[in-house]
């Protein structure tokens, strides 16, 4: 069936009610990547095979990703008419146990991370609560999804159905409020007018530069010509980010939703995703989302029964860090090599196939069904100043609770690590949190309290980007960390001017030298100069930003830099050359885990002796170090 | 280019090849900048991009067969020597790098005998650097394959490989 108007959607709707809210149990799970690389399928065939064993009489579905992957796997239950509990690290054996409660007519109460009661509809604006009429008595101990300090900060706009519906069901995304405001545009709404919302809203693209999403599509649709295209940029180049996975795994339409809407306010007939090919999953479930799409009439001809026409395609990207720069994605897209080349003219100008052309990240095209169907008004209640709305972050490295997490823009560091992220591992110090990937800075610990927004983080040094922040502690080396970061911009620079080709290079060995215990005086006054000339001589972002990990390290961890390069030692002992492994003869009880994980031979030693480690031999692999049960290895 | 047009076709190693490669480019024949797709998906087919596979490319897309190269050689994913039964994957994003992924990486080119980027001598494996595969908030991860581990640790490398060598000799 081909859905005409709002009354036949309004149909579907009803159906995705029934398929996501049944009138039997329902148990989810959470089976996005992160969720399968911790065991998720092996719960899902457990829950499986218990349930057919039992024959019980349950839907069993998966979901995408809830943000909470720290915990994984996670299995979500719905108990009709009263409540829907997460239960977290979930194993097979544990899947067993949950069924055979179920059979028995009980709540499971084990692995509990917390209770939803309710769900809030974003889209339509309205909240369907689980209970009917109470919740059921649950243990005070059960917290409240929305009292997690995880949760509770978090305002889910662009993951507003990830981890609430089955993203391979274009039902259960229309069941949730999708596709009407797409019917609101094409029905109700001039492309004008839907330009102007967009604008009014603030919305700032995701994808790192921050450049205004209305004022884009003003340009494009300005543009003369009659062919244009939109393009989704799912190439997620930053390394140490994950945003835009957990969207197109767990909520594939919600972009394919916005893209159409977009393309209907800019004019263009066509449209791509060009997403990388190391997420398969990705771009497995957004095929699978644009068939159903077409099948339904939401893509192709005469969409809602109107004159607007749009085709969407998906395009692999092929591994090259620089074709997430718009003209370099462009070039890709035609088949060619990615290499950017000079604006103008601009893509809004003359883009794929030298026609116009919009490129937005996943996540702005995300935001753009919510925009449309709530108002600009809305959207800007959320947010501070000139960054309006909210974003997701990859929030990694070394905090407790790791994850997918969206907030509304100015909120502070220290909250996003502290309470979101739930602290430090180990109560360890933290040292720096990483934004912008390698476009971006590490910010110190005296700055936590800057808001998180576009302005903000750019005055420190570092940029918004799209949305990777990697904290990190005490045992982090920030030389290594830049070095790390040029590693990456030397090897992924596509070559086509010097001073990024060479100028990343020269950074590279220079750093390199320092953590050998090589640097000399007066590297660092050179690292600086270098770095400034690469950022104003190169031609893309990819070279105009690449000095940017080595110029906030120096600029915030200069002695660190100073105690490599004129004490040879590295503060964090990560540098080998400048560590050495050794043993405590007063604390070694000789227990002989060294020895027998050593992978060289360096260690030596007999039974309930004092062990020696031969510094000749030694790689400094660190596996003596980690093993030790009794701190009798030390580095210094 | 003269030497284009009388360059004579490599042979394929088995004559199901050509059939395989000759369906791939049909699929995307009449798509607008098809290059990339259709390499994309030999190469997934050969787990490399072999040199008849490239100029029936070549022959059949009229594009130049330097242009190919250029491109093959240019993104990573592809290879223009052959690869492993397995390929492995180790990330290196920031996210696994601040984990301790190179500590994996080490296990992993000791355990293999091979340096990242290289083939172990029976064809078995092939270890590769990726940076990132979006399994951060696990790491560090590494992908063998099309399976994803996360939260590795380096004593774990060895029963994963050992379980690829496993089933290879099955
Ligand atoms: C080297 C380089 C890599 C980039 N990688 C990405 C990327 O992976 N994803 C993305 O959305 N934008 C990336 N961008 C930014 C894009 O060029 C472009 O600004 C963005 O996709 C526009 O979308 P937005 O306005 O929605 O942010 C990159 C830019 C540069 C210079
Ligand atoms: S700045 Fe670097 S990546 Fe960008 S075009 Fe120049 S060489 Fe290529
Ligand atoms: S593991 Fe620790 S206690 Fe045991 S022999 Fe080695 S140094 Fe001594
Ligand atoms: S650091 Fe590694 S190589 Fe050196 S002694 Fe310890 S285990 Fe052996
Ligand atoms: S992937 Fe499952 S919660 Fe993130
Ligand atoms: S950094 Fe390794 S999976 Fe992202």
């Amino acid at each position: 069936m081909k859905i005409a108007n709002l009354e036949q959607l309004k149909e579907i709707k009803a159906r995705g009610l029934r398929l996501t809210y049944p009138d039997k149990i329902k148990i989810m799970v959470g089976m996005a990547t992160c969720g399968i690389s911790a065991g998720a399928d092996k719960v899902y065939a457990a829950l499986s095979q218990r349930i057919a064993e039992l024959g019980l009489d349950v839907v069993l579905t998966k979901t995408g990703c809830i943000g909470f992957c720290q915990r994984e796997p996670l299995v979500d239950v719905i108990y009709p008419k009263q409540v829907r509990l997460t239960y977290q690290a979930m194993t097979s054996e544990s899947a067993t146990a949950l069924v055979d409660a179920l059979k028995e007519g009980r709540i499971y109460e084990s692995q509990t991370l917390c209770r939803i009661d309710q769900e809030d509809f974003l889209v339509e604006g309205v909240v369907r609560p689980y209970a009917n009429p109470h919740p059921p008595e649950l243990p005070p101990e059960f917290p409240r999804y929305e009292d997690l300090p995880f949760f509770s900060k978090q305002v889910k706009i662009s993951l507003r159905n990830c981890g609430f519906i089955n993203p391979e069901s274009i039902e259960e995304y229309i069941a949730r409020g999708g596709y009407q405001a797409l019917c609101k545009a094409v029905a109700e709404m001039t492309p004008e007018a839907v330009i102007a919302e967009v604008k009014a809203s603030g919305l700032r693209g995701r994808g790192g530069a921050g450049f205004p999403t209305g004022l884009k599509w003003e340009f494009c649709r300005n543009a003369p010509g009659e062919l244009k295209y939109v393009i989704c940029n799912a190439d997620e180049g930053d390394p140490g980010a994950f945003m835009d996975r957990g969207i197109l795994e767990g909520d594939p339409h919600a972009v394919v939703e916005g893209m159409a809407i977009g393309a209907y306010a800019m004019g263009a007939r066509e449209g791509y995703v060009y997403c990388r090919a190391e997420y398969p999953l990705a771009i497995d479930h957004l095929k699978t989302a644009i068939s159903q799409a077409e099948g339904l009439g939401l893509l192709g001809e005469k969409i809602f029964g109107s004159d607007f026409s749009f085709t969407l395609k998906i395009r692999e990207g092929a591994g090259a860090f620089v074709c997430g720069e718009e003209t370099a994605l462009i070039a890709s897209i035609e088949g060619r090599v990615g290499e950017p080349r000079p604006r103008p003219p601009f893509p809004a100008q003359s883009g794929l196939w030298g026609k116009p052309t919009t490129i937005n990240n996943v996540k702005t095209w995300s935001h753009i069904a919510p925009i449309v169907a709530r108002g600009a008004d809305w959207y800007a209640s959320f947010g501070s100043g000139n960054s309006k709305g909210t974003t997701v972050f990859s929030l990694v490295g070394k905090v407790n609770n790791s994850g997918l997490v969206e907030v509304p823009l100015g909120i502070t560091l220290r909250e996003m690590i502290y309470d979101l992220g739930g602290g430090i591992i180990g109560d360890r110090a933290i040292k720096a949190v990483q934004t912008g990937g390698p476009s971006g800075g590490c910010i110190p610990e005296e700055f936590l309290d800057t808001p998180v927004d576009y302005d903000s983080l750019a005055a420190l040094g570092s940029i918004m980007g799209s949305g990777g922040m990697i904290v990190m502690d005490e045992k982090d080396c920030m030389v290594d960390i830049a070095k790390y970061f040029l590693d990456f911009t030397r090897d992924e620079s596509c070559g086509k001017c010097t001073p990024c080709r060479e100028g990343t290079l020269r950074l590279m060995e220079m750093l390199e030298a320092i953590t050998e215990g090589r640097g000399q005086e007066g590297d660092i006054d050179k690292l600086i100069k270098m770095s400034g000339l690469i950022k104003k001589t190169s031609l893309c972002g990819l070279g105009a930003t690449a000095p940017n990990p080595v110029l906030t390290t120096i600029k915030y961890f200069r002695d660190e830099y100073e105690a490599h390069i004129r004490d040879h030692k590295c503060p964090a002992k990560v540098c080998k050359p400048l560590i050495t492994f050794r043993v405590l003869e007063d604390k070694c009880n000789g227990c002989q885990l060294c020895r027998l994980r050593c992978p060289v031979e360096a260690v030596l030693g007999t039974k309930k002796e004092p062990h020696q480690i031969i510094q000749e031999k030694c790689i400094k692999c660190g596996a003596c170090y980690d093993g030790c049960k009794f701190d009798a290895v030390v580095v210094d | 280019m003269p030497e284009e047009a009388a360059r004579a076709r490599t042979t394929y190693a088995e004559v199901t090849d050509e059939d395989a490669v000759a369906g791939i480019i049909a699929t995307y024949r009449d798509e607008p900048g098809n290059l990339l797709p259709v390499m994309l998906d030999i190469n997934r087919h050969f787990n490399w991009l072999p040199r008849p596979a490239l100029e029936h490319i070549s022959d059949e897309l009229k594009v130049p067969l330097t242009e190919i190269l250029r491109v093959a050689s240019f993104y990573n994913a592809f290879s223009l020597t052959p690869r492993g039964k397995n390929i492995i994957n180790v990330c290196l994003g920031t996210g696994c790098f601040v984990k301790g992924s190179p500590r994996l990486l080490e296990r992993l080119e000791r355990k293999l005998g091979i340096r990242h980027g290289e083939t172990t001598e029976d064809m078995a494996f092939t270890l590769e650097v990726v940076r990132c595969i979006g399994c951060c908030a696990l790491a560090p991860a590494i992908r063998v394959g099309e399976a994803t581990y996360g939260r590795v640790n380096p004593d774990q490398v060895s029963k994963i490989i050992d379980s690829y060598i496993e089933t290879a000799s099955l």
